[in-house]
């Protein structure tokens, strides 16, 4: 686990607010603790320039109650994955697209638009995936308050109950 | 014309002309059908032969629960088989949408869209079942009417 | 490499000569087309062996080569992480081994894995090995799979019907041990459900014999017959720069000469006790992920053979709590078509959080979006198929866009003109030669 620690020691030397919100959870993996727009695009910046985590395998999206977190997957040659989170209020979900860096997260991003309703900015041009065309604006099926037995698929609409009254009967 | 009708069973009876569509399936289903034309099971020695279009075949042979991206799909080829027509629902998720049952793109089988002559279940189904559900569904073309089997 | 060269040679020399003559020797239908400086073709989603999911490719072209490809597809998306999210852990492993028909296994052994680390429970040896076993055979199936399907598209039928008749003596092992063809079921949390006896070692190691002969043929064949290397050769590329870049995984990184075993990397199951060689090739094209492909299933019956020689006596399953301790894990496991991940998060209730499948093919549509320009349109088959995509592993949608004309194709009217366009050129796969050999045990 030297290899995991070292990183860590330099991470948080670089960045000082990393300190005790980064850890080794076991060989080979390395996991932060959420990070602000801001924190959260040094960081990558410089795991990716300076300490050759060449490949973002995934980034997978997560609903936390009030935010929408953003979990990136890098790994670098020895292959030691670092999940990098990024955290942003479901009310204003802005994030920036990491495609230039690494190009092959394009279509990884556009699910997060689609699933959640993440808006990223940068994203380049083309077809949204992977719900059907027709779905209906503003339902992000992955987010926690979304229930599939209330959407209608024969109209593609989402009939929440009125009132608490109803929950029962579905 | 009684006459013209008995000759056009005999014609589909004697050859089938097979179209398979994916509606939305894990594979699993569609691997076995496509073994069904290798040389163990062997389709094509009693005359079964697959076709790329819908407008030359007899019979649809459907796999998967069906999505709400291609029912749309799915009713335009069964509109384009010219008649008479006949549909087998390959897999539980064909029959019934299986284990996807409830996933929120997920219509549910293929008799949500279009009317099924035979369903076979399995996970996924054997070779020898499909077989045995096309020679079924050809032991009732002769009698004009669609029954529905269940194997 | 000498030969390598000189088929790389011969066909630069086609190309350039096919660019000096022009449009000589096509009809006068296709000159028109030609002489519009793009066109849209659009193949739509296939009812056809090969990709056999639904999908959409939108392919621009600027005379005959592929100027971008853009892939739709979304058409077997079903939902599958919501469920997951309402259902308890047993239940959610019949689901996530049906995210694909053909890599189940690999599905189930990789959330068993992420769930047994989380709970902290370790499997019994005997359990592991046995998942190693099963693994390697679906590797074999998968990649004889793959070479049948490849050579359908190129047209060579013979190797179709061969390849998956030796499958079939693969899939009659696997039904032995786990009583089905597909969708194996034989994982459970906290090991294996069914154990294997003597005589089914025995039969397992009678088939790796005969596999290794049929194996070592194919080898041969696609490594020395010209036809077949011209339809292979030079044909998408990705280099190890652009495979670096565009972070592909299995074969295809491999034929590049990239190392990304996780067998080897971050070994699982029992591959810490089991010598696994890895396979890599230079070509970083079609041909380099043929080979790369079959070495793969002669490696894969060293490593049977080794597991059955080697399998320890003992428990193959262990008790597993219903109710796993909250906690996050990532669990990865090397699927025949590379590296798959799967990210769980309990919360400590006996349902999952949060349940992510990233499946080996959706690391590679970036890469082949870049492999097929600059291509023609009659390599397109081969080179989509030779990523191996598995769509419902992805999806759970080739545009075209120029101003002039829109022609609509479907898979097989592609298929057709790819093998017509090469039989114009003198290169006819059908009419490889497999000579009678004595193939049956």
């Amino acid at each position: 686990m030297q290899a995991e620690q070292e990183i860590i020691d330099r991470l948080c030397e670089k960045f000082p607010f990393l300190n005790s919100r980064i850890h080794v959870q076991r060989q080979k993996r390395i996991f932060t603790g959420h990070l602000i727009k801001e924190e959260f695009e040094q960081v990558i910046r410089y795991l990716h320039d300076e300490m050759g985590f060449y490949k973002a395998n995934h980034v997978v999206g997560t609903d936390e109650g009030e935010n929408l977190g953003f979990i990136y997957l890098l790994t670098n040659k020895e292959g030691i994955i670092l999940a990098l989170k990024e955290i942003a209020p479901k009310s204003d979900p802005k994030i920036n697209s990491m495609t230039g860096m690494y190009p092959s997260l394009e279509r990884h991003e556009r699910e997060l638009v689609d699933l959640f309703g993440a808006e990223v900015q940068g994203l380049p041009e083309g077809p949204s995936y992977p719900l059907p065309d027709g779905w209906p604006k503003g339902n992000y099926p992955l987010r926690k308050e979304w229930k599939p037995e209330y959407f209608d698929k024969n109209t593609m609409t989402y009939n929440p109950p009125v009132n608490d009254n109803d929950k029962g009967k579905h | 014309m009684k006459l013209l009708q008995k000759a056009i069973n005999w014609a589909t009876r004697k050859s089938p002309w097979i179209i398979h569509y994916n509606a939305g399936s894990c594979n699993g289903c569609d691997i076995e059908t496509i073994d069904a034309l290798t040389p163990r099971f062997d389709l094509e020695r009693i005359g079964i032969v697959q076709q790329g279009s819908p407008r030359h075949a007899d019979i649809l042979i459907c796999t998967g629960a069906v999505t709400i991206q291609t029912k749309e799909r799915l009713k335009q080829i069964y509109d384009q088989m010219p008649e008479p027509k006949y549909v087998i629902a390959v897999g539980t998720c064909a029959c019934s949408g299986g284990i996807f049952d409830g996933c929120y793109c997920v219509m549910g089988g293929v008799d949500s869209v279009i009317p099924v002559d035979v369903y076979v279940p399995g996970c996924a189904v054997r070779p020898e079942a499909i077989i045995s559900a096309v020679q079924k569904l050809l032991d009732t073309i002769d009698e004009r009417k669609k029954i529905k089997y269940v194997m | 490499m000498d030969e390598n060269k000189e088929r790389m040679e011969s066909r630069v020399n086609a190309e350039n000569k096919e660019s000096r003559e022009g449009t000589e020797g096509m009809d006068s239908k296709e000159n028109r087309k030609n002489q519009e400086r793009n066109r849209v073709v659009i193949p739509i989603g296939p009812q056809h062996p090969s990709l056999k999911e639904p999908s959409s490719f939108t392919i621009t072209l600027e005379g005959e080569k592929v100027v971008d490809a853009v892939v739709g597809i979304g058409y077997v998306h079903r939902g599958l992480e919501k469920a997951c999210e309402s259902r308890t852990y047993i239940q959610n492993l019949y689901l996530i081994e049906r995210v694909c028909g053909i890599c189940s296994h690999t599905h189930s052994t990789a959330f068993c894995q992420g769930i047994e680390e989380l709970a902290g429970i370790t499997i019994p040896r005997r359990a592991a090995y046995i998942r190693v076993i099963v693994a390697e055979l679906e590797r074999l199936h998968s990649h004889l799979l793959w070479l049948g399907v490849a050579a359908h598209e190129i047209g060579f039928d013979t190797l179709f019907m061969y390849s998956w008749r030796d499958r079939e003596k693969v899939l009659d092992i696997l039904a032995e041990i786990c009583g089905n063809r597909v969708n194996y079921g034989i994982n459970t949390i906290g090991g294996v459900r069914r154990d294997i006896d003597s005589e089914m070692m025995q039969n397992i190691l009678k088939m790796a014999d005969y596999l290794q002969e049929q194996l070592k043929y194919y080898l041969d064949l696609v490594m020395t017959d010209q036809t077949l290397s011209a339809r292979l050769v030079g044909i998408g590329k990705l280099s190890y720069e652009e495979a670096l870049k565009f972070g592909v995984v299995g074969p295809v990184a491999r034929a590049a000469g990239i190392m990304d075993d996780i067998r080897i990397i971050e070994p699982y199951a029992a591959y810490g006790e089991i010598p696994v060689k890895p396979v890599t090739d230079t070509h970083a094209d079609v041909f380099g992920r043929t080979v790369v492909r079959i070495k793969e299933m002669l490696e894969s019956l060293e490593i049977i053979r080794f597991s059955v020689k080697n399998i320890p006596d003992g428990d193959i399953a262990v008790k597993a709590p219903k109710r796993v301790p909250a906690g996050e894990v990532i669990s990865r496991t090397e699927a025949p078509r590379g590296e798959n991940i799967h990210y769980i998060r309990s919360n400590g209730t006996d349902m999952p959080d949060r349940v992510r499948v990233r499946a080996p093919s959706q690391a590679n549509w970036q890469g082949m979006r870049h492999m097929l320009q600059g291509q023609y349109l009659a390599d397109v088959p081969i080179t989509i198929a030779a990523i191996d995509p598995c769509y419902s592993c992805t999806d759970r949608a080739i545009i075209v866009n120029s101003e002039s004309s829109t022609e609509v194709m479907d898979w097989q009217g592609l298929r057709q003109y790819s093998i017509d366009w090469y039989k114009k050129r003198g290169i006819d796969v059908s009419q490889v030669k497999i000579p009678e050999r004595k193939l049956y045990v």
